[in-house]
């Protein structure tokens, strides 16, 4: 099926890192579309912006977000919404997202992607922040599920649930990063099948896949090394419920070069193709 | 008095979504006590204070909460206790902001020794919390910070900090090209006294106790370098296209600048500086004006002229 809100398949992209920055404007290299972290070029008019004008002219950019806080009790910041649009506009981004998690309350921003109780209070307080937001940026926003290590025990539902009734009730669009999934199915001993189960397909219009640190007792959403086999086959089940979705690497811990970095995210092919 | 390029990695740190993967989970050395708001059943609003207050204390401290409450909120895993699972939240968010101080750093770091830096950083990010939704301003206060810290050499430590964010300021600032020869050959020799300089819009000046640009470009040459002795110096920082520079400046280049910033034509200024050389031959003194001008041109300190 189409996503729900006709934006477009990219084909397999990279998240945007200053280290490839000169590789990529010297080499223009053809990966298919970037996608940056809408933080690292706020309050800045320098050279990130330079090098930030100079890719997205040659390549399509998608922004994601990481402090947005849309679980959040502080009140939505709109001056950092006013940028965010901003910078959308500037650089023509596809989409923006973001994280269902909150990064601070009381003023102070942790820049962590912490975890929201799954409740009936929380699912309304969001849906409506979400609704705003969208209002505010006239376009879907993407949300992404986290990877998290603590579950709460005043849920009454679980994060599936949450996500495909937010998405509904927000009428909103959804990244679905399948490491996270697969991390989060570790902490909390769930089947990620049964995760997917729950997502409202249509209305998914990117995924992640990343790398993960395997500690024992739990697993840390680390973006470390290449992704794992069980990634890559979630990968594989969830974009077979697709007509076809984006795909995005996301490495950010001893990053290698950007040939080596596009290389693994190129072996997605093999499971969407196989999926397709 | 040549001026040094600050490489691509300095002062340009990445934020993503991932958890730092310095976060391994260690126990927390002994528990404290639980928050009186853990008492009852808490809202999304009081949750969410309760999380963050754990989450933002100093890891060297105990928890603000015993194994006992944190289960009353979160669910234990079949590996982990409630606590344990929390702690992974508060070890996180001291590495994800030590990762970006370590970025800003990297120099003072070397300085201080990893262990000493990871303690400050510590103590900063207790001092200073980010309220910004964007990490790059969050070392700001470093060097204003150093001062009041117990350190080896606070003033030393303060300096090298101020030099390293003065770079980040540069690449994150706003710059124009710099005005070459061309430019200067346009105008008419009968108009050069009556010049005007524009600097370059990125320009920072230093007001410096310690020689540490010549210690920071030791350690990017890959030298050991040594503590250095006190000298009193000035450092301009600016950056033109991609590249941050770092210029030293010498009394003559100083007052040059100090006096063009202040909207002295170039005949003025060059006056003030040939004043300064009232030790020399009016013969040397007039080499040394035109030097210094021509050194202050070639290193791209203006963005503009006008007559």
């Amino acid at each position: 099926m189409a996503n729900k809100f006709s934006l477009p398949n990219l084909g397999i992209g990279l998240g945007l890192r200053t280290a490839h920055y000169s590789t990529i404007t010297a080499e223009k290299p053809a990966v298919d579309w970037f996608e940056i972290i809408s933080e690292n070029y706020l309050g800045t008019q320098g050279r990130p912006l330079d090098f930030l004008d100079e890719i997205s002219a040659a390549y399509p950019v998608v922004m994601h977000g990481v402090s947005l806080s849309i679980g959040s009790t502080d009140p939505l910041d709109f001056d950092y919404l006013r940028e965010l649009r901003a910078l959308r506009d500037r650089v023509h981004a596809r989409w923006v997202s973001d994280h269902l998690c909150w990064t601070g309350v009381a003023g102070r921003n942790t820049h962590d992607l912490l975890p929201m109780p799954y409740t009936e209070e929380a699912l309304a307080h969001v849906a409506q922040r979400v609704r705003a937001v969208q209002d505010f940026l006239g376009a879907p926003l993407a949300l992404e599920n986290p990877s998290s290590y603590a579950e709460f025990t005043g849920d009454s539902m679980r994060e599936w649930e949450f996500l495909g009734r937010l998405a509904e009730d927000a009428d909103c669009a959804l990244l679905l990063d399948v490491n996270n999934v697969y991390v989060s199915s570790r902490n909390h001993g769930f089947d990620p099948i049964t995760y997917l189960n729950a997502i409202p397909f249509e209305r998914v219009v990117q995924f992640h896949v990343a790398g993960h640190t395997d500690h024992g007792t739990h697993i840390i959403d680390s973006h470390i090394g290449p992704v794992l086999d069980p990634v890559w086959q979630l990968l594989a089940e969830a974009h077979g419920r697709t007509s076809g979705v984006p795909v995005l690497l996301e490495w950010d811990a001893e990053i290698p070069s950007l040939a080596e970095t596009h290389a693994e995210a190129l072996r997605a092919r093999a499971f969407i193709g196989a999926a397709a | 008095m040549n001026r040094e390029p600050t490489a691509d990695a300095l002062g340009l740190h990445e934020r993503a979504s991932a958890t730092p993967a310095r976060a391994e989970f260690q126990p927390a050395s002994r528990l404290g006590s639980a928050p009186a708001w853990t008492e009852g059943t808490l809202g999304l609003r009081a949750q969410q204070e309760w999380f963050a207050a754990i989450v933002s204390t100093a890891e060297a401290e105990p928890a603000p909460v015993d194994e006992w409450s944190a289960a009353r909120l979160v669910k234990p895993s079949a590996t982990l206790s409630a606590l344990a699972r929390i702690e992974i939240y508060r070890q996180g968010y001291h590495a994800r902001l030590i990762e970006c101080l370590v970025d800003d750093y990297p120099v003072l770091q070397h300085a201080l020794g990893e262990e000493a830096f990871e303690a400050l950083c510590r103590r900063y990010i207790a001092r200073h919390p980010s309220r910004a939704p964007s990490l790059n301003y969050f070392g700001r206060h470093m060097s204003e910070f150093c001062r009041g810290e117990i350190l080896p050499n606070p003033v030393f430590a303060a300096d090298l900090a101020s030099l390293e964010w003065a770079v980040v300021l540069g690449i994150h600032a706003p710059t124009a090209p710099a005005i070459g020869l061309e430019a200067l050959g346009q105008v008419p020799a009968e108009r050069w006294p009556d010049a005007r300089f524009t600097l370059n819009p990125s320009l920072q000046v230093l007001h410096l106790t310690y020689p540490v640009n010549a210690y920071l470009q030791d350690y990017r040459n890959h030298a050991l370098p040594v503590m250095p002795e006190p000298r009193a110096n000035v450092v301009a920082v600016y950056r033109t296209g991609r590249s941050v520079w770092r210029l030293e400046l010498e009394p003559t280049l100083l007052k040059l600048t100090e006096s063009l910033s202040a909207g002295a034509t170039l005949a003025a200024g060059l006056g003030e500086v040939q004043a300064l050389l009232s030790n020399h031959s009016e013969e040397e003194a007039a080499r040394l004006v035109t030097r210094c001008f021509q050194h202050s041109v070639a290193s791209g300190l203006f963005s503009a002229v006008t007559i």
